[in-house]
């Protein structure tokens, strides 16, 4: 029988953005006439940074190679550490099972499901040991990816820990914590932190950035997360909008209540996410410098340049290629959405794994990953010029309607009374809901075409079926046990008076209202585990000590409550 | 009494700490779409919790959804559970972040339906329709 052959198969269905700027089919001079080259461009490394934060750029500096690495025990994550930093890798991103992510130890009647799931069960210092043993932690690239709140606070505490044990110069401590509670709340739910008025994750991420202002200059305290906002379903305005909104709320509230300046800090870090759409990327990460510069300048009372500039972490959105169809094509997205990272300006790029539908990347996606951005970085002579679609008429009027977009919503969080008045009011929760259920309306409907889930289907071949066969897959139940043995373990063999004293200490400075990282540095020292690292502050709250109402106050510490 | 008469009720539940609920969220509402009454007991539940709303809310059907890949320990556990509450004969269906492997694993449990990202909503309707048509005979 005879194909009918049809030429407008495939053809476009589509002319907005990912986000639905309506976008005309060609762009003119007139497009961008009212563009004042250094009002609103100026040179790389200059005010308001819109073409990057460089006067170089990758000439100077490349970006930081960062990816995830975390395995299924802390053993085996600094292994791959190891490998990974011998294949190229500039950055090290620390990442928790989701039961240490959720504060609460390996042996909690909640947490027995996703233990080793994620990343590694990091419950304790002693575990920090074993993932962190023989690499140097003094100006070494880390981050902290752990995107709760209480991940924030106690990643920190460990690190700052192991190089006091280590005696290493924590004024050395490099690299970037997240400690964005807001996104945490709303992605994430962060009930280690939560009560009515938020204000146990409000005091913590201030302790965080006021400790780090004067202790681990060279470590980022706070860098507000669009990514995870945007992979949990908005669009790029509300991405910029958030997390820019984040940023004035907590260094805002760092400047009024605990003394320090935006010129304390490095350029600022904003996580962001890069999704299909090429050129709204691209014009997503030049509109964010050009909104933060002012706002740091006009609203945060920045003096030195550097402080307006701000750095951007991309990385690919999960959302974009966590489909089990045809997971070949991968390759190209993450090319793809690699480049508009480069063509952005990015400091970090982590490009997700290939088989990112079927579990952990396997060593050999990760490498791919590497290896894509070293074939960017060393094939293509792309980085050698900076900001290389700068004065495109397209790409100048799509940054400045994202500007616009996003100066709106951040005048309408401005008006609600700031990011936690907009959580607290359930504003931004409806933000959320509106948008995750009409993208994901849009495939369904096929507005929006996906290669091989909703559109050109096809087979598995071989290599997709390889693919999905060689990712790290979910540890069987019985290596869950590992950790639950190793923390009663670790509870049998501490110095319980030694525990009781530091954690007592956390408990008074909490209660006192003074800073408490130093205390908790200490007790970590001690070997106090995450859930008793939070758990203390929240009696010191007042507030039930397990924070998913299921384990008592431990008899060692009720004499606290 | 036929599933066109009344309104089905199904339960969402996320068992563990798996924090992922876009997921749900966007399911919830095409669900309600579909006619369809949904209940979503958020995210941290416990097995015992998940069964026990399903016995006061009077459900027809408990959806469980992870993203963690353990569906199968989940599930043992709800099944336990609900042997342990009189409540076995409301289906189960699963969805989220499943192994392959553990697709048969969990249909000879009984949980059906073991949908990944990507599933279209109408194959999840037409499943739920089915098997409450089937429970009301």
């Amino acid at each position: 029988m005879a194909v009918e052959y049809d030429r407008d198969s495939g053809k476009l269905v589509k002319f907005t953005t990912l986000s639905n700027i309506p976008v005309k089919t060609l762009y003119r001079p007139e497009d961008i006439k009212s563009l004042d080259y250094k009002r609103d461009l100026g040179d790389p490394g200059f005010y308001p940074y819109t073409r990057g934060i460089f006067p170089e750029m990758y000439r100077k500096r490349l970006w930081l190679k960062s990816q995830i690495a975390c395995y299924a025990h802390p053993k085996e994550t600094n292994k791959a550490f190891k490998k990974f930093i011998a294949s190229g890798q500039t950055g090290l991103r620390i990442l928790v099972d989701t039961t240490t992510h959720s504060s609460v130890d390996p042996d909690h009647p909640l947490g027995r499901y996703d233990i080793s799931c994620n990343g590694n069960p990091t419950f304790a210092i002693t575990e920090y040991r074993e993932m962190l043993a023989d690499i140097p932690l003094e100006n070494v690239d880390i981050e902290s990816a752990c995107a709760l709140a209480g991940g924030s606070f106690w990643t920190y505490l460990f690190l700052i820990a192991l190089m006091d044990e280590r005696g290493e110069d924590i004024s050395n401590l490099r690299g970037t914590n997240i400690n964005d509670p807001i996104h945490a709340a709303i992605v994430f739910g962060c009930p280690e932190f939560s009560d009515d008025q938020w204000e146990l994750a409000r005091k913590v991420n201030l302790d965080l950035i006021e400790f780090g202002a004067k202790n681990t200059p060279k470590w980022f305290p706070c860098t507000p997360c669009g990514y995870d906002m945007r992979d949990a379903g908005i669009n790029a305005f509300q991405e910029l909008a958030f997390c820019i909104g984040n940023a004035i709320q907590y260094y805002g509230d760092a400047i009024k209540k605990r003394g320090v300046k935006l010129d304390d800090f490095r350029p600022m870090v904003f996580s962001q996410s890069i999704e299909a759409d090429f050129f709204e990327a691209v014009a997503k990460f030049r509109a964010l410098r050009r909104i933060w510069a002012r706002v740091a300048k006009e609203r945060l009372g920045a003096i030195t340049p550097r402080s307006m500039a701000s750095r951007i972490g991309a990385r690919i959105s999960a959302n974009s290629i966590s489909f089990p169809e045809k997971p070949l094509n991968n390759t190209s997205r993450i090319t793809l959405q690699s480049l508009a990272a480069v063509m952005g300006g990015a400091q970090s790029i982590d490009l997700a794994g290939i088989d990112e539908a079927f579990g952990l990347p396997s060593e050999e996606a990760r490498i791919f990953g590497l290896d894509s951005q070293h074939i960017i970085a060393h094939e293509s002579s792309i980085p050698l010029v900076v900001d290389p679609l700068g004065g495109s008429y397209y790409v100048e009027s799509l940054t400045d309607k994202i500007e616009e977009g996003t100066l709106k919503l951040l005048d309408e969080i401005d008006s609600i009374g700031g990011m936690w008045e907009c959580l607290k009011t359930g504003w931004l929760v409806d933000q959320f809901n509106k948008t995750t259920i009409s993208l994901q309306k849009e495939i369904d409907e096929g507005q929006r075409l996906i290669v091989g889930v909703n559109a050109f289907k096809g087979d598995n071949g071989p290599i997709s079926k390889a693919l999905k066969e060689s990712a790290y897959p979910v540890p069987p139940a019985e290596e869950r046990k590992v950790a639950i043995t190793k923390v009663k373990k670790l509870r049998e063999e501490r110095d319980q008076k030694k525990l009781v004293d530091a954690l007592t200490s956390m408990y008074t400075a909490e209660k006192d209202n003074e800073n408490v990282i130093r205390a908790g540095v200490e007790a970590c020292k001690a070997y106090a585990t995450v859930g008793e690292l939070v758990g203390i502050l929240r009696i010191a709250h007042g507030f039930p000590y397990d924070h998913y109402g299921i384990l008592p106050t431990p008899e060692y510490l009720k004499h606290l409550e | 009494m036929s599933a066109n008469q009344v309104k089905i009720r199904v339960i969402i539940g996320k068992v563990g700490l798996d924090p992922h609920d876009r997921g749900v969220i966007v399911l919830s509402h095409i669900l309600r779409e579909a006619g369809i009454e949904v209940i979503y007991l958020g995210r941290f539940q416990t097995a015992e919790s998940v069964v026990k709303a399903a016995i006061e809310e009077d459900a027809d059907i408990i959806a469980l959804s992870d993203h963690c890949g353990v569906m199968p320990e989940i599930a043992e556990d709800v099944i336990k559970e609900s042997k342990k509450q009189n409540a076995g004969d409301i289906p189960i269906i699963a969805g989220g972040f499943i192994e392959e492997k553990d697709i048969p694993v969990l249909e000879n449990m009984g949980v059906s339906g073991n949908f990944g990202p990507g599933t279209s909503h109408k194959a999840i309707v037409d499943h739920i329709q089915k098997l409450a048509a089937k429970r009301y005979g």
